[in-house]
């Protein structure tokens, strides 16, 4: 990992905001954003349900516009969805009518990338491998359970190489056992890749456990309300140590102050 | 629940001897995959010997109810005979059948050339859909009965006249449908498609006309029943051949068992082509059916 490289993803002044279909009103989902993720970085955002997270990773896959300010990768604009990144999704989002070799396909499929064939199927047994899945190539996504379905969302988003994998809540929908499997794979697919992550999660577990940094965001309008170095070695998910720690508790307990305080904002109603 | 494991089984490495194991045909799991056909069977065999019985020892005049075997009988002379070449009327239950069905499939036909284009074009264009929706509204909500005496009156006693009211019967659950699953395309594959570069015609071609075709399939379900209530409804009002005809012709002469005869073919038929549209829908969308096995 090379975290001393300048930012890949950078952030300025960011506001997105949604209008409200019914009452013609508009809601500010993120306010004021400002960001940088080093290349190599895993940044793991946390924060109350309906603070904009989603609406971040989204601006940075190029899926939503920006209102004012800005998001560049690479110093160049977000205008739209691109190949440098890719994105796992909570709910899997598989073509259900697709195998998984044609699911973990499909990037290649919708952008020319200049990849002869013969690589293209290497890459595909590649991912399927890096994930655990070699021999489920013909498989649909119906017969596999939750956890596997995700890991042919993770392969799917590495097929094409990207610099950034974009990961919104993937884990959220999965049992809390396969769930921690999950979790270590993640790690290990993130330290072999050297891949630049930004994560959504709700758990402050999970966000410790994978982040370099935590960002916190706040509830309506989300700002960045701090940002959480962690500095736990890797690998962190096999290492016992990490989580019975004393620092562990002190960081987990921190970051629960300040997600608890927002979320019962949250609560109040609005 | 134990299906569930079932399902997740068939994924598991075949070859691996620890995985799977043989456990081989019991009596009664034998039992349990019939049991619903044996039943059936002997239900709907047991239903027209008491029939018969009925007939024979109820002192029931055969004009309001024939002998089950009379029926039997008058479907298969029916259906093993057919008019002499130049005859102006058939009895042939077989020649009506024909022209039925032949005018049924014509008219599926049709409405499925019109109903898909129309439905996924007011699914994909706000316009389109602004545009053509009072009219498909107004359309499917009219009972198509009531179009009958026009169509005569239009096109005659002809089968362009039966077939037309086929079309019309049968077009709008398929558009509908069409239109109704481009419109619930689910948002996280669209968002998916297009993270992955997918540009707007691919997100059309590859999520959404996918996503549809089972949609499409059971619009197509819906429009055979639609269907077939057109082409009987048009051959009692107006023709001279045709199942619809033979109904209203066996009635008008007295002839009870022809006449059941022919709503027990109807029946047939109905199952018959909506049960294979259920297994096409089944084999074009598995995962719809293993969702809710």
């Amino acid at each position: 990992m090379s975290l001393n490289n300048e930012p890949i993803i950078v952030a300025k002044d960011l506001t997105i905001s949604y209008e409200l279909h019914r009452e013609r009103k508009k809601l500010t989902a993120l306010q004021d954003i400002n960001l940088e993720v080093k290349a190599g970085e895993f940044v793991v955002l946390v924060g109350p349900s309906g603070c904009g997270k989603t609406s971040f990773i989204n601006a940075i896959s190029g899926l939503v516009p920006k209102e004012t300010g800005s998001v560049t990768v690479r110093g160049e604009e977000v205008t739209g969805p691109g190949p440098d990144r890719a994105m796992v999704f909570q709910d899997y989002a598989l073509l259900p009518w697709r195998t998984v070799e044609s699911n973990v396909r499909m990037p290649f499929e919708f952008q020319d990338l200049g990849v002869s064939e013969a690589e293209k199927k290497k890459r595909v047994q590649e991912c399927l491998e890096l994930v655990d899945l070699d021999g489920f190539e013909k498989s649909f996504p119906y017969e596999l359970s939750g956890g596997m379905k995700q890991r042919v969302g993770i392969a799917r988003a590495l097929i094409t190489h990207p610099d950034i994998l974009l990961a919104d809540e993937p884990f959220a929908a999965i049992d809390a056992m396969t769930r921690e499997a999950m979790q270590a794979e993640m790690e290990r697919i993130v330290m072999e890749t050297g891949q630049t992550c930004v994560f959504i999660t709700h758990s402050i577990d999970e966000a410790i456990l994978l982040g370099d940094r935590v960002v916190v965001i706040s509830y309506r309008p989300g700002k960045v309300k701090e940002i959480v170095d962690i500095n736990f070695p890797r690998p962190r998910m096999s290492n016992s140590e990490v989580k019975t720690s004393r620092e562990y508790a002190q960081i987990r307990d921190h970051i629960w102050k300040l997600v608890k305080d927002e979320a019962s904002q949250t609560n109040r109603g609005e | 629940m134990a299906n569930k494991g079932q399902q997740n089984a068939q994924v598991f490495d075949t070859d691996d001897p620890d995985r799977i194991q043989d456990i081989g045909w019991t009596a009664r799991e034998v039992w349990r995959r019939t049991r619903g056909f044996v039943v059936t069977s002997i239900n709907i065999i047991t239903f027209f010997i008491l029939w018969e019985l009925l007939t024979i020892y109820g002192n029931i005049n055969p004009l309001f109810l024939p002998k089950a075997s009379d029926m039997f009988m008058e479907l298969w002379v029916g259906l093993t005979t057919r008019a002499p070449e130049g005859a102006v009327f058939s009895g042939s239950i077989l020649d009506h059948f024909l022209h039925s069905f032949n005018n049924l499939m014509f008219g599926l036909g049709i409405a499925i050339l019109i109903g898909v284009p129309g439905g996924l074009l007011m699914g994909g264009n706000k316009y389109i859909e602004a545009i053509l929706s009072p009219y498909v509204w107004a359309l499917a909500s009219l009972p198509r009965i009531a179009l009958v005496p026009l169509f005569i009156l239009f096109l005659g006693f002809t089968t362009t006249m039966q077939v037309t009211i086929i079309v019309i019967s049968a077009v709008f659950p398929i558009m509908i449908n069409a239109w109704a699953g481009v419109k619930t395309t689910e948002k996280s594959l669209l968002a998916a498609a297009r993270v992955f570069g997918a540009n707007r015609r691919q997100l059309y071609v590859k999520v959404v006309l996918p996503y549809t075709l089972p949609f499409i399939i059971s619009g197509i379900q819906q429009g055979i029943g639609r269907g077939l209530i057109g082409v009987v409804i048009a051959e009692l009002f107006g023709g001279s051949n045709g199942l619809g005809y033979l109904i209203q012709r066996s009635a008008d002469t007295f002839n009870t068992a022809m006449n059941f005869a022919v709503l027990l073919l109807l029946i047939v038929m109905s199952l018959s082509l909506i049960n294979f549209t259920r297994w096409l829908e089944a084999y074009v969308a598995p995962w719809r059916s293993a969702n809710h096995l």
